[in-house]
Order: C-alpha cells, then structure tokens, then sequence
C-alpha cells in the first residue's frame, strides 16, 4: 500500500518561479526529497531500464513527514448565521438520486444529506436520505421518514416542514413519475417535541457537518477544520429554505423561488407573505461557470460550491427542446454532486523549490523516498518563458491528455475492461490503492462511484498514473507520461538539444509559445485538446512550422479549462464531455453535452467541425491492445517530395518490428489518412501496417452507421496505421507517425539509429525539420491541382486497361 | 452461445494446449494476445490462437465479459518480479483481494492460470435462459460498463 504520495502545484514551471510540493507521508517520521532530471521510466528488462539523473539543489533532503487526506466529495456551503438559525422551517428541494441505497461495504456507506444545518453531535435540522434510502427529516435526534425509498435515476420532490410552536413536522415525497404498481406515498406527519438545537456548522447542500471541529486532517476542508460528511450522489434542483412551516399550497407556490425580477411589490416573491419567510432560494442555473451557487432570495447567501460537482446538468423541468444551457438557464437549474468529487487536495505545502533561473529545460521529478522502501514521483516540467527558447525543438508534453486519464479506474470499475485489452489487465500498486482510496478521485475515463460519467478531473491531487516505473492496464506497458519518456530518452542518447513545454502553455500563450521553435514534437497521445491549443499548432504549421506527431489518437476531444480556478494557475481543471460519438467509456445524458466551463459544445472535436485529420494529417481509426505489428513502406515513400526521410532504411525493411509497446511501432491506437476527413489533399502515405493487427483492433465507430460483422483488424481495411507526410505553407511540414506504440520503439537497441530503423526514420525527420529556415521546397511537378475524393481506384479504369 | 467445455473433454485439452503454447510464445512481449509468436517473444509473425481456433476465441471472449464482481484479475505485486491473482470486489472503493498464496515470476504465466480457473468456474452453460435473473433487467448482465 503506498504511504507516500504527493502533488505539485504546477505541471509547467519556469526558471526563476518557484514550485511547490504536497506531500502525504502516512506513517514514516521523515522522507528524502530529491531533485531529478528523468530520462526513461519505463522498467521493462529489454529497454535500457529505468534513468534518472540527480540534480543538486538546494531543496534536496530530508522533511517531516505528516499525513495529509484528501476531503473529496462535493457539496455547497453558507457559513453560519442567524437567518439560517430557524425555530421553525420548511426544507423543499427537486433532487435525483443516484445512489439513494448503497451496498454496506461501499466505501461512503451511510445516510446522504440533502439541505442540513445538522451535526450528529450538536444537532440541528436538515433533510436527508437514510440508510435505507428513504427522505428523512432530522430533529436533532429526531428523525421523521415516509418510509418509502427513493427510486434511483428518477425525479423527486421532497419538502419537509417544521412548526416549533405546535411540534409538527411533516414530510412529503412526491416522485414526478409514478408506475402502475408504485405504492401511494402519503405524508409522513409527527409531532416533534424538540427545540432546534444550534451549532456554528454550515448551512450544507448535498451533505452534513459530520464535526465542527475535524482535527488537523480537516485542515484540508471547506470550510477549514470542518468536517463534512454524508456526501450525497445525484442531482439537486430548486433548493429553498423557509422560516417557518409552510402550508402544502404554500410549497407549491414556493417552488418557483424568489421571483425578484417580476413584480416589485412581491419582494423577494413568489408572494408577499411568502417572501417575508424565505431564508434562501438558489438558482443552480445560474453562474453555472463559477464555483458558486446563486441565492435570489433577500439574504444573497450565495453558497461556495466545493469540489467542483458537475453543473449544465438538466433539471427536473428540462423538456428535452434546449440543448445549450447558456439559452435555457431555468431549464438546467440542477447540480449534480458526487461523493468522489475532487477540485483540489489543498494539502499544506512540504517544500518549496526556487527554480534556477539557468536551469535547463526537461523532464523532472520530485523523487520522494524513506528509509522504510516507500518511494513516489512527482514529475514535473521545467518550460522556458516565452521569447527565451533554448532549443530549435520543443517537446508538447500532452498534459491535458494526463489529466484526462489521472488516476484511471478502469482495470477495477470496468471488470478489466477485458473485452478491450484483450487480456486480464495487470494492476500494480498505483491502481491497487486507488481502488480503496477513491478520495483520489477518477479520470475522465470513468465513472463516479454513483456510476454517472466523470468530466472534469483537477491536477491538483496525487494523480498516480502520471510516475515512472508505471505500467498501463491498457497495453501492460507505459502509457503516457513514461511512455513519453521513451521519446526523452531517445533525444537525449542521441544528442538532441530540446525544450518542453506543456499543453496548458499553449493553450495560454497561443503561437507565442510556439513560434519560437522549428519543430516542435508531441507525445506518444495527445487525444485531449482545448480550441486555444488546436488553434496555436495550425498557426504554428501555417506559418512555416514543422510538427512531429509521434502518436495516435490526438485532436479528439473537445477540453476547456475551468475558468474559476484560473486563480491558483495555468489549467488547473480541465473539462470534457462524451457526447454523440466516438470511442466513449461513459456516455453523456442528453441535453449534457455543453460545458460548464466555458459554454462550448463539447464532445468530439469532429462533431465541431474540426476533424482530427487537419492538425498533422493523420486520424484515428481503430484500436486494440493486444499486441503491436510493424510497418511497410509504399511506393509514396520514394516521392522525391519524402524519400529523404528514408535515407539508410532498405524499401523492404521491416519497420519497427520491435519495441517496448505491444512488441512492434505499430498499435494500440490507429490513425489513417483519410482526405475526406482532412488529410489534406497532397498527403503522402509513406508507410503502412495494413493487414497486420489482430481481431483485438476494432474500428472506430464514428466512422460506421450500423454494426456489421469484419470490423476487426483480421479483416477490415481501414485497421492500419499510416505513416504521412505533407507539406504546409511557407517551408513548414507535418510528419504523423500514427501509432501510440510508436515511442515505445525509440529506445530498441538503445535508440542507434543504426540498428533501429523507427529510430533511423526519426532521426531523418528531426534533423531536416529542426533545420533553420523554410524546408526545401518540393520539386516543381508536385505542384497539381487534387481533389479530396477524386482518387480513381483500378476497377474503374475498364476502359482504360481495354485500351479505349 | 457457445458451451464452455468441461475437464477430460478433448475440446477443454485442446484448448488448454493452444492456450499455454500461445502464453509461453509471448513471454517477454510488453504486451500479451491468445496468439502465437514464430519467434518467442517477437510479434512480427503470428498465428494460431484466437485466430485459428474458433472455440477457444468464443470461450476467451465470453470469458473477458463476465461481471466485474468476483471477477479474477493480475495484481503485480514487484514491479517486472512477482504478480498474484486476485478478484474484483466489484463494489467501488473496495479493493481487489488475492485468491490465494501462489506468487508467479513471469506475468504472462499468470494469464493461463487465471484461463484455467475460469474453465473450472464457469457453468457450461453459463448465460443461457436457466441462469436468469433480475440483473439482466438492470445492468448486471455480463456486460462490463465502465
């Protein structure tokens, strides 16, 4: 079990800044900190086996260790004060739940709060969902419940009232859709002899204050030291809270909350009366892109949403005409919380390091270890500041793609997710102490623990998929940050000079980061990108520059950044959403495909027009994870406009039947030129792995209208890899290698391009690309009027072959 | 849907052949299919396998469908040393547990292991009408969502 885990506060950091690591250390007194450049991570005996260099800095040494928790789970908040101080309420809320009865072992098992100003120590008020599923209203210790459970994934309206003068507390459930053989639920109805007791514990959504006072682990609360507790899953919509105990018709009248802006002589509304005993009434559909929850009512007790729960989720009223929250607001008053949620670990800082000002950029890694074996890497990149390039190459490090895939579940959640990898998956201890430890939260791979899909994924957390020595459930291999490392590794033996710069300062800094490089090369698979980035790299190639692609599967989805946590740094949540198509691990509700982030449509960035194939010439086709092949040359590889880059590889050589991927440069994902998907129109093929893969790859399916027997890549001719080039305006040029085993054929033989043709090929490449100046330009005659399908495939040259 | 074969059949020796021939040829692969290298541990040719025998695709494929409870899985327990089997609890937050003490060197072994067991786990006619019940109706059918 890991006892040592940890963050940094930024993925990208520039020399001269400082950058700040989190560290738990649950049980050893101390840990050493150190320093390193890393080199390779992957462990695999027939690499060149795990590298890392020391680096000597002041920050390396020894620091107390403590333990630090992560308090996931979302919910919304108003501190103390007197308004919410009733003797009598009425509690009314919408509420969708989706987990109202959990299993005992479940790793949140217990009663879920919905609207509580409630502590199990100090008492209170609040309305919640028992253990059994069941509304409940609580007393204090009191607790009233209609005894009818909740049906999961269906709207409710629950309301529960309180006349401290009378002592009677009512409780109503009312599902929005009944079935034939539902019991009636009538209102439960007790008489309550309790005087509300009062606490400094919040006014909480979607949870309870499990204590006031939390302990030094609470640290990393909201509000700090408070303790929160019976996180709920599902959907809230319409909460309101009253000062006394309203009549039935009253709660009917009151579901249209405040109503401020109809009539001034209503106040707050919906009614006069009612409008003098409204405590607070919030609009979820409002400021949907911020971390806060709207209060219309007279007290503005906006409340503070923590953890960042996913919001432009469809409320109890959504009727299935609007699509785009930003233009049915009332429509999408619903949040929907999780017990798993996390925004942010908001650990206490261990160390802080002062990032030399002449410090090299590369990869590095806090390397965190005791005395005891316990051992954790904190990678991180040290990135040039804009205008202060060190290199003619800059390596993209995919860092939305990491977050996309931080601290995956699927090995554990999916069964194995066998039926895609084709094998029993192998967990290693990362994946093991993610499974008991869901407070790390998922990827957007997953889904939450109440099984909605997950869309939003923070950096700020351990994210233990992005370390060294990882293997991948998906290909038994490194996947991502090490498998990057193999591209690392491959610069550095061979001598290359680099940069790194990341995802988010692309997306920030647009061309500006960009335009100071001659190439600039990505990662093994940056599949997760924001509109800023795909906007920055066509620029890039447009105007003269030379991209690398050296995986498969980028330019997919459709990511934004949040922008209320714009405060604490560059990219700190990023956003996604699987809509309509493409290969989808969960799939969004309808009506769920806008993001609450930025408002954008989100989903494939095909379905937005933006095919994949438009960013390097290659998109992807199918998938599999098997076992990898290996490559073929075409006759386009001898086109004087490419042959260059085959300079010392035989036309009949294998290419990259080899590597620490599958076994070969060719698999897991697929990209294929296809010109009318974007590849442009001159786009050489130069090598392919057709006809090679096994029945485990399947092609995608946005790229088929119904299901059909010969998909799989025994049969189907579009289950391939093509190697492409094509030219781009002013001198620039884009090289798709398309594959995400590809890097892992880099270090074979240790990466000599003499005895490693993927290495050879590379090397071509790079060295022509990172060149000064524009390319050279393609001979005259490749300079044609195409088409996009204007291709004439032999069967129709009939005519032709009879000599007509 | 296809029966899974049972001990002392010569389907079930068949496949058991195939199924270690093909584990053993992929020792030493950074990755692992029911398929045969010409060359241990090399990709370039394959063949046999899920390819070629078309029971012992069925068999594997039905296999990697079943639930996520209770389902085996490969826990690596040192790192490129020592793997173990284990189940899926397949309650969220719950950890898989190890099956037993037996500790395998090499990862691919413990593929063909795991096969065996299921053989012997696995109803013959797992998935037909008689094994019906409620969860077919609510996702807890033999199909692993995420």
């Amino acid at each position: 079990m890991m006892r040592l885990t940890g963050y940094a506060d930024k993925f990208g950091v520039h020399p001269g800044e400082t950058i700040k690591f989190y560290v738990n250390c649950d049980g050893p007194k101390k840990y050493k900190a150190e320093i390193v450049k890393m080199i390779n991570g992957d462990t695999n005996p027939r690499g060149p086996g795990f590298i890392e260099k020391p680096v000597s800095v002041s920050v390396n040494g020894e620091y107390p260790g403590k333990k630090q928790v992560i308090q996931s789970g979302s919910y919304g908040f108003v501190t103390d004060n007197p308004n919410f101080r009733v003797e009598s309420f009425t509690l009314q809320c919408w509420v969708w739940p989706t987990t109202p009865k959990t299993h005992p072992k479940y790793w949140k098992h217990g009663a879920q709060g919905l609207l509580s100003k409630w502590t199990p120590a100090d008492g209170g008020y609040g309305l919640f969902i028992n253990e059994d599923g069941c509304p409940e209203l609580r007393i204090n210790g009191e607790r009233v419940t209609t005894g009818a459970p909740l049906r999961d994934h269906a709207w409710h309206f629950l309301a529960a009232t309180f006349d401290a003068k009378t002592g009677e507390a009512v409780l109503y459930h009312e599902p929005q859709i009944t079935y034939a053989l539902d019991p009636e639920i009538p209102p439960a109805v007790r008489t309550v002899r309790e005087k509300i007791r009062q606490s400094t514990a919040p006014f909480v959504i979607a949870g309870y204050t499990g204590a006031i006072d939390g302990g030094p682990l609470a640290a990393s609360s909201l509000p700090k030291g408070m303790l929160i507790s019976g996180h709920y899953n599902g959907k809230i919509d319409s909460p309101r809270v009253c000062n006394r105990a309203l009549s039935r018709v009253e709660i009917e009248t009151m579901k249209q909350g405040a109503q401020t802006g109809g009539d001034e002589r209503r106040g707050s509304g919906p009614t006069p009366k009612l409008s003098e005993c409204l405590v607070a009434s919030w609009d979820f559909g409002a400021g949907i892109d911020t971390i806060y929850a709207h209060d219309k009512g007279p007290y503005l007790h906006h409340a503070r949403i923590v953890n960042c729960p996913t919001r432009a989720m469809t409320g109890y009223n959504w009727d299935g005409h609007s699509f785009d929250w930003k233009h049915a607001k009332s429509e999408y008053g619903a949040i929907h919380f999780h017990d798993d949620d996390v925004d942010d670990a908001r650990w206490d800082v261990d160390f802080a390091w002062d990032v030399p000002a002449d410090l090299k950029s590369a990869c590095y890694a806090a390397k965190l270890t005791t005395a005891e074996g316990d051992e954790d890497y904190i990678p991180f990149f040290v990135v040039p500041h804009v205008g202060k390039e060190t290199a003619k190459i800059a390596v993209m490090i995919p860092t939305i793609s990491y977050m996309a895939y931080a601290n995956e579940h699927l090995a554990n959640n999916a069964g194995g997710a066998e039926l895609l990898v084709y094998r029993v998956p192998i967990m290693q201890h990362q994946n093991m102490f993610l499974s008991e430890h869901r407070e790390y939260g998922g990827s957007i791979y997953d889904t939450h623990t109440d099984g909605s899909g997950l869309c939003l994924s923070t950096r700020l957390r351990p994210i233990l998929s992005v370390r060294p020595k990882y293997d991948h459930f998906l290909m038994q291999a490194p996947w991502q940050y090490p498998a990057d490392l193999h591209l690392i590794y491959w610069l550095e033996v061979n001598g290359y000079n680099y940069d790194v710069i990341t995802d988010e300062d692309v997306n920030y800094d647009g061309l500006a980061r960009l335009k100071g490089y001659n190439v600039v090369i990505t990662g093994s698979h940056p599949e997760h990108n924001s509109g800023p980035q795909l906007d920055a790299l066509h620029n890039y190639t447009q105007q003269g520059g030379r991209l690398m692609y050296m995986g498969a599967d980028g330019w997919y989805w459709v990511h934004s950044f949040h922008p209320a946590y714009d405060h604490l740094g560059r990219g700190i949540i990023t956003e996604m959403r699987r809509c309509e198509s493409g290969i989808r691990t969960w799939r969004a509700d309808p009506g769920e495909y806008y993001h609450q982030s930025t408002g954008e449509l989100g989903g494939m960035w095909r379905y937005r027009g933006r095919y994949l194939h438009t960013v390097a010439g290659t998109g992807m086709s199918s998938e599999g994870f098997d076992i990898s092949t290996w490559y073929s040359r075409t006759p386009e590889s001898n086109d004087p406009r490419v042959a260059w880059a085959f300079e010392g590889i035989g036309y009949d050589e294998k290419l990259g039947n080899f590597g620490l991927v599958g076994g070969g440069a060719a698999g897991t994902e697929l990209d294929i030129v296809d010109t009318m998907l974007g590849s442009p129109p001159h786009t050489l093929v130069v090598a392919t792995s057709a006809g090679r893969h096994t029945e485990g790859y399947l092609l995608v399916m946005e790229d088929f209208g119904f299901n059909q027997q010969g998909l799989d890549g025994t049969q189907h001719p579009r289950i391939r890899s093509d190697i492409a080039y094509h030219e781009t305006p002013n001198g620039g040029g884009c090289f798709a290698f398309s594959s995400i085993a590809f890097c892992g054929s880099l270090p074979w033989n240790n990466g000599d391009p003499a005895k490693n043709n993927i290495s050879r090929l590379v090397k071509n490449v790079l060295d022509r690309f990172m060149k000064d100046g524009p390319l050279p330009p393609p001979p005259a005659d490749a300079y044609k009027h195409r088409g996009r399908a204007d291709y004439d495939p032999p069967g129709n040259k009939v005519s032709t072959a009879r000599g007509v | 849907m296809i029966s899974i074969p049972r001990k002392g059949t010569p389907e079930y020796d068949r496949l058991v052949k195939e199924h270690k021939a093909c584990i053993d040829s992929m020792k030493g692969v950074a990755g692992c299919s029911i398929l045969r290298c010409a060359t241990p541990g090399d990709t370039t040719e394959i063949s046999g396998g899920i390819h070629e025998d078309f029971l012992l695709n069925r068999v594997l494929l039905r296999m990697r469908a079943l639930p996520a409870k209770g389902k085996l899985v490969v826990i690596c327990t040192k790192v490129e040393k020592e793997w173990r089997i284990g189940r899926l609890s397949g309650i969220r937050g719950v950890p898989p547990v190890f099956v037993d003490d037996r500790t395998f060197s090499d990862e691919q072994e413990v593929q063909h292991e795991i096969f065996l067991m299921r053989l012997e786990e696995m109803a013959e006619s797992d998935g037909m009408p008689e094994h019906f019940h409620e969860g077919w109706k609510r996702r807890a059918d033999n199909w692993t969502a995420t």
